[in-house]
């Protein structure tokens, strides 16, 4: 049992500092408190970034080499990931992309379309978002009346996306869509791949909760598809769905990293901040903040352990949930006890200062809990898949989805 | 990185794993409460050599490591054994200067307690009824051993063997012991946790078990979300203080400076995770989980008891905001 990086992955990890270093004035940083960027603000900065980590050998490191990435491993891929954090590099502009659309073309799309998107993606000349969730079909992702019918060598897409990260920055994005409502909800979807400039197309920005737009409604009038942008059989979306959801699943999931604002980020603010408070305030407060630290790195240490696992060549299994489960709680712990340190700024948006830190993650991890599987949803999933419990009883995936089994 | 157990390491818990199932049980743990012995005991512990792991050779141990000892220790806690090897570990620190001692300690030739004071008396310790040599620290900050009366009050966990201790003899080992002293009760408490997290594993075990089978309304309860996301919160607690678990007695001996911090944090976090694992099992069981006959209570017992042991979950989490604030976290 260690926690060192082995030789190779020493040099790898060297390698990768080096190229960070290189580039430095190419890419974009963000400063100490800042976790994202908006992506409608600094979208050609955020684009060049990724195309500059790309040409350094950093962007796709695990996708094979014929499709433009680096044939590397998941290690190697952390390593990445770790060191673009340590450098405090955003997110990468196509994040969506490179970690569910993209494999999902791997795995489904014709060579033609492999050739045509995946090297863009990986460059960032085009990026990409996922379609899924509507209006009426959120955790209950097979629910959705968005239909697609054929015409010709087209298909006829009509219908709502929601909640749809980046559209309205995408080129491109992966859409599942009704092509059979004849039959059960599960076996009449197909996915396609959809050019987001085509007639018909419409993206509505959605305000989010503490305020900033970073998803959208996007509106399907008519929008013509070529039936060459099939990705999969007709009636076999679900099946290609659940490549891009487990590829959501890995991507989220972590190996080791904090969900929301770093707990050292928290035990920073706390030094500062507790010996402001008279003593009563003091003891609580070392209660919020252990308990913060303790969920941490419990946390932290348990992606640890699934990270051993994936360096040995095993596959993410359903264990994965657990890490965003009890990673979207431990970030809770530390937000809250964050907010808390502020004393009186706590109840404003900002501090005198101006720093939104604590109130920007407080009102972000509202969204992490129900965004790429809710809480609910995941602990569905670790009951059914993990303890071996039995579902519940469904009365809704046999029947025709026109029938009214939805 | 390579965070798991080695092959030896799996073979040593594969191996506690059927010594303490044919030596201990949740049904010896009930008999203890109505006045039989601990199971297994201090003899057959040391027999099989559990109280030596981390003893040197040199003193007739097998000079393991306190990973080594852990993942021993959470198998003796998946049935409610006693005494506790945080007890063995414990003392193995403190009279690592005396191999006779440690010798004694090893072969279960002394029966061996470590007593919180203030001396001679003591708070409620592990494992001090029925031990004949007890080790505690004085007001002048000296290691000292020496012999003394336990008073046991009425069991809520018998298996813990808990008893306040009078001291009616006792000699200096080492003056200037504090940080000794710390040390080994930070090394008690990783162990502590190990058999806690097989306790809680245990109960979730159980607990999953039933709801796979026990049918209400038509259907199987696990099939239930308020009965399967009780019970996936409990899994998830569990697996989680296994990581915990392992990194705190990893860095007893391969860094010793995050020991503090890693031990605190598995101790606060074993103390939840046990209790809600516990109550979880009787919950689920519902009235059978209830009665005197039921496995479930025995682990309720050990729950509402070991949170309290070696500092409460508010000590260590307060133990873990002072130390990381101090820059523990780096």
């Amino acid at each position: 049992m260690d926690f060192d990086d082995t030789p190779e992955e020493a040099e790898y990890r060297a390698g990768v500092r080096r190229a960070l270093e290189e580039h430095a004035a190419e890419l974009l940083h963000v400063g100490a408190g800042e976790e994202t960027v908006d992506a409608a603000t600094a979208e050609a900065e955020l684009r060049r970034t990724q195309r500059v980590l790309y040409e350094a050998g950093l962007v796709g490191v695990t996708w094979p080499r014929e499709h433009g990435g680096r044939g590397g491993t998941l290690v190697q891929q952390a390593i990445v990931q770790q060191e673009l954090a340590r450098a405090r590099i955003p997110a990468l502009v196509n994040h969506i992309g490179l970690g569910m659309c993209g494999p999902t073309v791997i795995a489904h799309g014709s060579d033609d379309q492999r050739r045509r998107y995946l090297p863009r993606l990986l460059r960032a000349d085009d990026v990409w978002c996922q379609l899924f969730s509507e209006p009426a079909a959120g955790s209950d992702l097979a629910a959705l009346r968005t239909t697609a019918v054929r015409d010709g060598d087209d298909w006829v897409v009509n219908g709502q996306k929601v909640w749809t990260t980046l559209a309205h920055v995408a080129d491109h994005g992966i859409l599942l869509a009704r092509t059979d409502p004849q039959r059960p909800k599960h076996a009449g979807l197909t996915m396609f791949v959809v050019d987001m400039h085509a007639p018909g197309v419409t993206v509505r920005p959605l305000r989010q909760m503490i305020g900033s737009a970073g998803f959208n409604e996007v509106f399907f009038d008519d929008v013509r598809i070529p039936d060459s942008e099939r990705l999969g059989e007709p009636g076999e979306g679900w099946r290609v769905a659940l490549t891009t959801l487990m590829n959501e699943r890995v991507a989220i999931g972590g190996a080791g990293s904090d969900l929301g604002v770093p707990v050292e980020t928290l035990v920073a603010h706390a030094r500062q901040r507790l010996p402001q408070l008279d003593h009563d305030r003091q003891v609580l407060a070392r209660q919020a903040v252990g308990r913060a630290v303790v969920a941490s790195l419990a946390t932290r240490y348990t992606g640890y352990r699934r990270f051993t696992e994936l360096s040995r060549g095993g596959v993410p299994g359903p264990e994965a949930s657990a890490g965003k489960l009890a990673g979207t709680a431990a970030a809770k712990l530390v937000a809250d006890a964050g907010v808390r340190l502020l004393g009186d700024d706590a109840v404003y948006a900002a501090t005198a200062e101006g720093d939104e830190t604590w109130q920007r993650s407080q009102g972000f991890l509202p969204g992490l809990a129900i965004a790429g599987g809710t809480d609910q949803v995941l602990r569905n999933i670790l009951g059914e898949r993990v303890l071996g419990l039995p579902p519940e009883p469904r009365s809704d995936k046999s029947a025709p989805f026109a029938g009214g089994a939805r | 990185m390579n965070f798991d157990l080695g092959p030896d390491q799996r073979d040593a818990a594969a191996g506690a794993r059927d010594f303490y199932r044919g030596s201990a049980s949740p049904t010896a743990a009930r008999e203890a409460l109505e006045g039989g012995a601990v199971a297994p005991g201090r003899k057959a512990l040391a027999d099989i050599g559990f109280l030596g792991i981390t003893v040197p050779e040199s003193a007739g141990g097998a000079g393991g490591s306190l990973l080594d000892l852990a993942v021993v220790a959470e198998q003796g806690g998946a049935v409610l054994a006693g005494p506790s090897l945080a007890t063995a570990a414990r003392a193995a620190v403190l009279v690592a200067g005396a191999p006779h001692l440690a010798a004694q300690l090893a072969d279960g030739s002394a029966a061996v307690a470590v007593v919180d004071g203030p001396l001679p008396g003591s708070s409620p310790s592990v494992d001090a009824a029925g031990a004949t040599l007890f080790l505690g620290l004085d007001d002048d900050g000296a290691l000292v051993v020496g012999e003394g009366e336990a008073t046991p009050g009425r069991p809520l966990d018998a298996t813990r063997g808990l008893a306040s201790v009078r001291l009616t003899s006792r000699r200096v080992l080492a003056e200037d012991a504090g940080q000794l002293w710390a040390r080994a009760r930070q090394v008690a408490a990783v162990v502590l946790a190990a058999e806690d997290l097989g306790a809680a594993d245990a109960a979730v075990q159980m607990a999953v078990g039933y709801a796979q089978q026990r049918e209400a309304f038509g259907r199987r309860i696990g099939s239930y979300q308020a009965v399967k996301h009780m019970l996936v919160d409990a899994w998830v607690g569990v697996d989680q203080l296994r990581s915990l678990v392992w990194w705190a007695a990893w860095a007893a001996d391969a860094a010793p400076e995050e020991l503090p911090l890693a031990a605190s944090a598995a101790k606060a976090h074993a103390a939840e995770v046990l209790e809600r694992a516990a109550e979880a099992c009787v919950q689920v069981h519902g009235g059978i989980g209830f009665t005197w006959e039921h496995d479930a209570h025995l682990y309720w017992r050990r729950a509402k008891v070991d949170r309290l042991l070696l500092g409460d979950a508010a000590e260590h989490l307060d133990a873990v905001a002072r130390l990381a604030v101090a820059g523990a976290l780096g």
